[in-house]
Parts: structure tokens; C-alpha cells; sequence
């Protein structure tokens, strides 16, 4: 059973906005989730649904195996809740609104007394415990909403950016505090566009883009993938004779790069180990001249992996969707049910060069809607319950 | 359960430390206690005194009140509704049935608490008592009824708007153009300004029993519908 679970989910508003474009999203016991993507990406609209403030136009939101409606306060007892910048009752104090919160989950007085001491301590509140809500600052009241989350101790905590609005001193804070609630069995989501914090505190990582995760997986497996195959250089000058001769680092040119100032970011396609490019590089520097300053294999690899996801994903869109229409039409008829149908296809070429090869429709799959990359840095589509959920170069 | 009192009991802190209520009392009780004094002293019916009080003060500053704080009950908190109370393990019904609880308590609440020591002591000084009590107790439940059914529209109104400010226009403006409407409709009767027109009749005892209790049916009804569609609205929202 998963703590976690949404299936095709999908919210479109007023028929205009589609926030959610069914989306597959599983969360096991334990994890520390990092949910990552843009604004606008669809991170808070998923937790309104499993926290059944939202309803869902279409698919299933499951939260400890059980469906999430507007009406299901028992499950959300089991859950702590922190919006983005909450919105707290602002005549309110935050001694009176923990008490508040503690006689929702149903909590004795003394017991809500020595939590809330105990709270307000952690989150640093103690000395403005009897003042209103609404002579906080943002920080502050950031910090109450997480102690109101955790008021009753729940097995499962969702963060949506919850360090938003929190000076640097505050965010370290809230990523300790987070760190210290994981392990045991208790599940943590966090949904930020911060990825150094989802690089720090998390155990998985899923990214969501338009509406869908275009990608989730172990954070060890994707760091390790982006280190393998990133590098970071800062030269000193003739920059541009050096970015001319970048692309003679692989054989076949397969390498992308990016330059800010002096600083040129290249991500190796090729699959030619790394210590061969180091070395090209160091040759490269050495022939042309340039003052090499810093190089780095692995620096902005969250943030290089997260760009790098988003762009295959939108490179390949159409091709996804064309294989989600073919998958629809080969959707299997009741007699067949829990057959395993198997599409190859040609390769189909798309504008950035990349092929998807095969297409596996496996509605009873394990798994069904995750996609991994595969350990040499190559990637390959995946389809399941009707959708290609991931595709990469080949 | 425990959820729905602490809800209750948070609400009724609300409205008590609201300015607005505390206005509404003091403005209606003051008038009351002028016009006991005027009906001791001079040769008034205590029936139209009665029901010039209900007309000239009650009526128009409760629809006033009760408009804004039914019109406010839901979309008022609408910006932490979802944040601070519906994301903790609170379902939507007990928040809606908390939000009319807490509103028709505190109204009727204040609304008994002035009139009935007001037409006890106008029935007990008036220079000129043509009053009954089983009429007095009928004008009473009529006008308490009204405001019964203004305090659930205003709150069935707070459910379908989000911007509280529409939500109280729209509850002002309907019970404003109700009286056109339904006397064009042929249904006069129905209106609050034919209820409140006829209360002299209904304090000195004249109304027909069967009147009464036909008003009194109406506007339980329409109450009832508002309520329900209210919490019907609220729990198929998105928050």
C-alpha cells in the first residue's frame, strides 16, 4: 500500500485551465519526497486534491489506500498540512491557534498544552507566543504553520514550499527540522522550485511539469546520473575561440553546453566515461590557450537534471501524445483484460534528435506510470495504463 | 463532533468581539428603552408602539446586520478556510453547520433578549395596553422567522459567492426587491413589508391564526431550502 497515491489524476478549472493532466504519482512509507517543478507546474493543486479540499475532474486520489473526499477527516488526522505562505486566522495569537488546531484533531487540553510548549520551542515562536498572527512577520508565521502541522505528531506531512518567504538563517532551520522529522516511518512531501532544499532533505525526487511527473525516482540514482555526465569550467582568455572548439570534446559531437560569463556548463550525450572528457577538456584548455580557474564535474547537477528532464519532456510532447492516442486505440477490450499488448514501433524522429524506440503497454505492470533512467545514462520510453510517461535519447 | 463545538465556540468568539454586533445591541436596545419610557408617559396604543419599534428600528438595522454577517460567515474566511481549518481533520459539514449554529444562536439570541423585555415592560406601562400576549408571541415568532431565514440566505449566499462583498449586496438586494416581486407575483402575503405592515394587528390579537401559521410555514421553508442548498453549494466546492 502506498501513503500516496494518484491515478490518472486530472484537474481542469471552469474547462478553461488544465492543472492536473493525468497524472501518476505513488509515495511509499518512509520516503522524503521532493516535488519539484516550475510555477504553475501543478504542485499545490495535487495536495488540495489529496487533501480533499479539491475534487478531481477525473482519476483517483489515494491517500493511505483509501479514496480522499471533502468528507474524509479521519484520514486527514494522519496528515499535517503546510500551505505555501499559510493563511492563519489573524486575531488569533499562536499560543490560541495551536489550541485551536489541537481541539480539531480531537486532542486533550493537557495534552495540546505540552505539545504546544514543546512546538513553539522548536520552531523558535516561544517569545511571540501571545501575540496576534497578523504582527508576525512572513518567516514567522511560516514557522507556526509548520508546528500546526505537526501539532498531533501525523504519520504523513506535506510541505508545500515551505521555505518560501524565510530568511536564510530561518530556511537552514526549516530543512534541519525537516530532516529530523524523516526516518522512522513517518512520510514527508515537500513541493518546492527550490532544489538545492529537495537535494538536501529528500530520499526521492519526482519532477512535474504542465500537470504530469515527467520523472521520479531515487535523488541518489539522479545525482549520480547527472554527475556522471556534467561538468562545470570557468576559463580566462579567448572564451570564443575556446566555446568554438567545445563541441570536438566527443567524438561525435554529442555534447550540449551552456555558457554564463566565463563559465561554460557542458553536459555530455556521448557515453564515453568521464575521465576521457576531463581529460579532452584539460587538453582543450592546454591548445587553446585559455586560463583555466575552476572545473567542477557535478556542480548544478539537481538544477542541470531538473532542466534537462523538462526539455526532453517538451521535445517530445507530440510524440508522447500521438503514442498515447495509438495506446488508447489499442486500449485492451474487457475479454483481454490483463494482457500484456507490446507496440514496437519505427524509430520516430523528433525536433531535438530524439527517437523513441518502443512503446510497452502493460496496464497490470508493477510500477505502472514510473519512469528510470537506465544506469548508462540512457533513457527509454515507457508507456503503461495507455500513456508514454518517459522517453530520452537513445 | 468535538471538531463542530470547537468550530461553534470559535465562531461565537467572533461575532461577539465583532463591532458591528455590538453596535446592532446597543442601537436596538437603546430605542426599546426610550420608547418603553414615551409609552409609560404618553396615551400611545402599546400595539403601534410595538410595531413602530419593529418597523422603524428592528426590521431595517437587523436586515442591515445580519445581512453582513450571514453574507460573511463563509466567504469571509474564505482566504484561511482552507489553510488553517479545512486542511485539519474537519469535514465540510462541520464547518457549515458550525458557521449557521454559531449565527442563528447569537441572533436570536439578541433579537429575544431586547423584545421580549421590551413588549413585557410595554405591556406592563403602557398608558394604553390593547395588546394580547398569545398576539404579542405571534408577532414575535413572525419576526423572529424572518430573521431566521435571513440569517440561513445570508449564509447560503456566503457559500456561492467568494468575495464576501457581492455575497451582502446580493442578500440586502434581494430582500429589498422581494416585496416588488412578489406583490407582482400575487403573493403579498409573503413579503417581509406585508408581515411587518400587518403587526399591529398580529400584537393586538386580530391576525387569524391560520395567517400566521402560513407565513410561519413559508419562511421555515424557505429557510430550510437556503440551508440546504447552502451546505449542498459548500460541500461540492473547491477550496
Amino acid at each position: 500500500m502506498h501513503v500516496v497515491e494518484a491515478v490518472d489524476l486530472t484537474k481542469v478549472y471552469h474547462n478553461r485551465y488544465i492543472a492536473l493532466n493525468a497524472l501518476d504519482l505513488k509515495v511509499d512509507k518512509g520516503m522524503v519526497y521532493g516535488l519539484v517543478g516550475p510555477n504553475g507546474a501543478g504542485k499545490s493543486t495535487i495536495f488540495r486534491i489529496m487533501l480533499g479540499l479539491q475534487r478531481p475532474t477525473a482519476g483517483e486520489a489515494r491517500v493511505f489506500g483509501e479514496p480522499m473526499t471533502p468528507q474524509r477527516a479521519d484520514l486527514r488526522r494522519r496528515i499535517g498540512f503546510l500551505p505555501t505562505n499559510p493563511a492563519l486566522p489573524r486575531d488569533m495569537t499562536p499560543i490560541s491557534y495551536l489550541q485551536f488546531v489541537g481541539k480539531l484533531l480531537g486532542m486533550d487540553r493537557g495534552e495540546v498544552m505540552i505539545r504546544l510548549t514543546t512546538l513553539l520551542q522548536a520552531v523558535d515562536l516561544t517569545s511571540v507566543g501571545s501575540q496576534r498572527i497578523d504582527e508576525l512577520s512572513t518567516g514567522m508565521v511560516t514557522r507556526l504553520g509548520i508546528a500546526a502541522a505537526l501539532m498531533n505528531d501525523p504519520e504523513l506531512l506535506i510541505f508545500d514550499e515551505p521555505t518560501s518567504g524565510l530568511d536564510p538563517a530561518g530556511r537552514r532551520q526549516t530543512i534541519e527540522l525537516i530532516r529530523e522529522l524523516s526516518g522512522s516511518d513517518r512520510t514527508i512531501i515537500i513541493a518546492t522550485h527550490i532544489l538545492s532544499d529537495v537535494e538536501r532533505v529528500c530520499t526521492d525526487i519526482g519532477i512535474i511539469t504542465d500537470g504530469r511527473v515527467i520523472h521520479h525516482g531515487p535523488m541518489a540514482e539522479m545525482r549520480r546520473l547527472v554527475r556522471q555526465r556534467t561538468l562545470s569550467i570557468e576559463v580566462e582568455g579567448n572564451l570564443r575561440h575556446f566555446e568554438q572548439q567545445l563541441p570536438e570534446l566527443d567524438t561525435f559531437g554529442a555534447i550540449r553546453f551552456e555558457r554564463i560569463g566565463s563559465e561554460f556548463r557542458i553536459s555530455f550525450l556521448g557515453a564515453e566515461p568521464i575521465p576521457t572528457y576531463v581529460q579532452r577538456v584539460l587538453d582543450l584548455v592546454d591548445r587553446t590557450g585559455v586560463e583555466l580557474l575552476h572545473l567542477n564535474t557535478g556542480a548544478h547537477e539537481i538544477e542541470e537534471a531538473f532542466l534537462r528532464r523538462l526539455e526532453e519532456d517538451r521535445a517530445t510532447s507530440f510524440v508522447r501524445a500521438s503514442a498515447w492516442t495509438t495506446a488508447q486505440k489499442l486500449a485492451l477490450p474487457p475479454a483481454n483484460n490483463g494482457a500484456t499488448v507490446e507496440v514496437i514501433s519505427e524509430a520516430i524522429p523528433t525536433p531535438d534528435g530524439i527517437d523513441v524506440v518502443d512503446v510497452d503497454v502493460d496496464p497490470d505492470a508493477e510500477g505502472a506510470g514510473q519512469s528510470a533512467p537506465d544506469g548508462d545514462g540512457d533513457t527509454e520510453a515507457e508507456a503503461s495504463d495507455g500513456g508514454v510517461l518517459h522517453s530520452g535519447s537513445p | 463532533m468535538e471538531a463542530y463545538f470547537t468550530l461553534v465556540r470559535r465562531d461565537l468568539e467572533q461575532l461577539i468581539s465583532s463591532w458591528l454586533l455590538r453596535g446592532w445591541v446597543v442601537l436596538l436596545a437603546a430605542p426599546a428603552a426610550f420608547l418603553v419610557v414615551v409609552a409609560a408617559r404618553e396615551d400611545e396604543l402599546a400595539s403601534e408602539t410595538l410595531a413602530a419599534y419593529v418597523a422603524a428600528v428592528l426590521a431595517p438595522l437587523s436586515w442591515i446586520v445580519i445581512s453582513v454577517l450571514a453574507g460573511t460567515a463563509v466567504s469571509g474566511e474564505a482566504g484561511t478556510v482552507a489553510d488553517s481549518i479545512l486542511s485539519k481533520s474537519v469535514t465540510r459539514s462541520e464547518y457549515i453547520w458550525a458557521k449557521i449554529t454559531s449565527r442563528l444562536v447569537v441572533f436570536m439570541t439578541i433579537y429575544l433578549s431586547i423584545v421580549i423585555p421590551f413588549a413585557y415592560l410595554i405591556d406592563r406601562y403602557a398608558i394604553s395596553n390593547d395588546t394580547s400576549i398569545s398576539g404579542v408571541a405571534g408577532g414575535v415568532v413572525l419576526v423572529g422567522v424572518l430573521f431566521v431565514f435571513l440569517t440561513s440566505f445570508g449564509i447560503a449566499l456566503s457559500t456561492v459567492f467568494r468575495n464576501s462583498q457581492f455575497a451582502v449586496v446580493a442578500a440586502l438586494l434581494t430582500v429589498a426587491v422581494s416585496g416588488a416581486v412578489l406583490q407582482f407575483l400575487g403573493l403579498k402575503w409573503m413579503s417581509t413589508t406585508a408581515v411587518i405592515g400587518g403587526l399591529p394587528e398580529t400584537f393586538r390579537g386580530d391576525t387569524p391564526f391560520a395567517d400566521q401559521l402560513r407565513v410561519l410555514i413559508v419562511f421555515t421553508a424557505l429557510s430550510l431550502a437556503a440551508i440546504v442548498s447552502g451546505v449542498w453549494v459548500f460541500e461540492r466546492r473547491d477550496l
